[in-house]
């Protein structure tokens, strides 16, 4: 119901936005590519609402950038190479510094496939060290499943994966002129291979997809490693603003963490209570996180697969 | 020669990516099996059936039975296309009267995926497994019951992606550790193993290469000192490979488990019934064993 929703409302938004594109020859295409100023120097592009099969899907994540007196970092691409190369566009319409860095907070497709739009900057591209396994991973599943998200024809070539990598408990400091950044690589969490930046002159943190705020989050990786992830998220001091890997900017990270938190501890409490009584996945499938159901976006799609891994991963616990 | 590629899941081509990642070897695989088993993925209804149809069952009558007899539930849309809960479960009419289901998804490189043949009249009323789904497809069940009768139900599994990671939080472990988890009324049963149940298609990111081939091939249950069921399995069947049985009575104990893998490896465990419920480790770990 829920997504039948918001692919209409979403197909509505493509269809008008067609026309008036049509009609004033890009600068309303440009005006639809929303990107805010959300501290000196730091830029956010806010994603869709959308599942990752419905149309606007290539739209989904937080992308962005921040800018230094030498040099720009982007930080995520966005989910195709389309959407890389309207947030360059952005960019070169703030700046001709040379954007230095590419840095990827994890390997998920609505992150990376906008990478390719930055192959002609000569950016070094970074990530967590597990990242690089994972593109390799992931490769033929991308060519699959999004080769329409590519250039034509779709190669794996344009799925670049990172040459720089950062170590867990090795934090890699990258200097813009004027400003650094803080690159932090976490143990299994959302994926296995997350990655935040922290932008130390404003004391921004793109948290990647360890932080979702109104869509429901989504697990990959290990829901008891995202809960000590989001321990450790909770107390960092400093932090003045956080850029979620979807959902709204935050001013209050620790506040921001705390839906995350209930949903994720529900889905653990849940899952355990299920295994004691010996109810099988998939009649956790269907009962576990009933609760939080009114609280999410996309909660009905995801939920049930997040049941699932949580499942599988607290079965051997 | 065919025949044995197709029963059993033993054949050594046998491979399927756990993530949907295999597209650039597909090609090896198709080229080793008839273009019939690979059907246009928009249609999934049809896929490696009609091929495999002959090959199992030859030209016996199949039925299309209903839900009073034998159902399965799986997802429309799969969570996560490497390990997707299946669930068949059969009515008063069929329980004590099948001895074998074959599980098939239509689309998978290896389509057989599990072989249950059943102990005369097991009182087994549900089956639950956990496989790997590589494309759209349809997935079958069929049952052979006691006096011969073939019947079907079948469903259809989009498999949409989603998976970039090569394999869960609880992919670590020592293989062969088992685990039981009854349930409160002692009706059902999960036995899990914990083993990769590699396919031979996942990709070590660190090479490039396909991981081997290392899978369970059997999993033999035993109830109170009588055989329960025998299930010869595949590489279709998910990590850690799961079984969830559920009895329309008390399941008598102890209950044994012996499994074997790809390489020889043997497991077993007991569960003997006294054991609180719930979160119960079993002696698996200790009481595995590899063959030399």
């Amino acid at each position: 119901m829920r997504r039948g929703a918001a692919a209409i409302a979403y197909g509505l938004a493509l269809s008008v936005g067609g026309l008036l594109a049509g009609r004033a020859f890009g600068a309303d295409a440009r005006a639809a590519f929303n990107l805010r100023q959300v501290a000196p120097g730091v830029y956010v592009h806010i994603g869709r609402e959308v599942l990752p099969d419905a149309p606007g899907h290539e739209d989904i994540a937080n992308i962005g950038f921040i800018v230094g007196t030498r040099c720009i970092a982007v930080i995520d691409t966005g989910g195709s190479v389309g959407t890389g190369r309207a947030l360059r566009a952005a960019i070169r319409r703030r700046s001709r510094l040379p954007i230095c860095y590419v840095i990827n907070t994890h390997v998920h497709y609505d992150h990376v496939l906008g990478n390719a739009a930055f192959a002609s900057d000569r950016a070094v591209f970074v990530g967590h060290a597990a990242l690089a396994g994972a593109i390799v991973r992931s490769r033929a599943f991308f060519l699959q499943h999004f080769a329409a998200d590519l250039d034509a024809p779709a190669t794996s070539g344009e799925i670049i994966g990172p040459s720089r990598l950062v170590q867990i408990g090795h934090p890699l400091y990258i200097d813009l002129g004027g400003r650094r950044l803080r690159l932090r690589a976490w143990p299994t969490a959302h994926t296995d291979c997350d990655l935040t930046v922290l932008d130390e002159r404003t004391q921004t943190l793109w948290t990647g997809d360890l932080l979702f705020r109104g869509r429901v989050p989504a697990l990959d990786g290990s829901v008891l490693g995202w809960l000590a992830a989001i321990e450790h998220l909770a107390q960092m001091q400093n932090v003045e603003l956080a850029v979620p890997g979807h959902g709204p900017v935050a001013r209050d990270m620790a506040a921001a963490l705390v839906p995350e938190r209930r949903y994720l501890k529900a889905l653990v409490d849940g899952v355990r209570r299920d295994l004691g009584q010996g109810r099988s996945m998939q009649q956790a499938m269907q009962e576990v996180g009933a609760a939080e159901r009114s609280r999410w976006v996309l909660f009905g799609d995801v939920n049930p697969r997040n049941v699932e891994r949580a499942y599988a991963e607290l079965e051997w616990q | 020669m065919r025949r044995r590629r197709i029963d059993g899941g033993r054949y050594a081509a046998a491979a399927l990516c756990g993530c949907g990642l295999l597209a650039t070897l597909l090609a090896a695989t198709v080229s080793a099996a008839p273009a019939a088993a690979f059907a246009d993925p928009q249609s999934p209804g049809v896929g490696a059936w009609e091929y495999l149809q002959p090959q199992l069952y030859g030209d016996r009558p199949i039925g299309y039975v209903d839900e009073k007899f034998m159902s399965m539930q799986a997802p429309t849309n799969t969570q996560d296309p490497a390990m997707t809960p299946v669930s068949l479960r059969f009515g008063p009419g069929a329980v004590g009267n099948i001895k074998q289901i074959r599980v098939i998804i239509d689309n998978n490189p290896i389509p057989l995926a599990a072989t249950f043949n059943l102990a005369p009249g097991a009182p087994i009323a549900a089956i639950d497994l956990r496989v790997r789904i590589d494309r759209f497809t349809s997935v079958r069940a069929i049952a052979e019951t006691t006096t011969g009768r073939l019947e079907m139900r079948s469903v259809w599994v989009q498999a949409s992606g989603g998976c970039s990671a090569a394999s869960g939080a609880a992919s670590a472990g020592k293989p062969g550790e088992i685990r039981f988890r009854p349930s409160p009324d002692d009706k059902s049963l999960q036995v899990s193993i914990r083993h990769p149940n590699n396919s031979g298609f996942q990709i070590d990111p660190r090479t490039g290469n396909p991981i081997r081939q290392f899978y369970i091939t059997h999993i033999g249950l035993r109830a109170g000192g009588q055989p329960l069921l025998e299930a010869d399995t595949g590489v279709s069947i998910a990590e850690n490979p799961t079984l969830r049985i559920v009895a329309d009575r008390r399941l008598p104990t102890p209950v044994t488990v012996a499994a074997i893998d790809s390489d020889g490896g043997h497991y077993a465990a007991t569960w003997d019934g006294t054991s609180s419920h719930g979160d119960v480790a079993a002696n698996g770990a200790a009481d595995a064993a590899r063959a030399p």
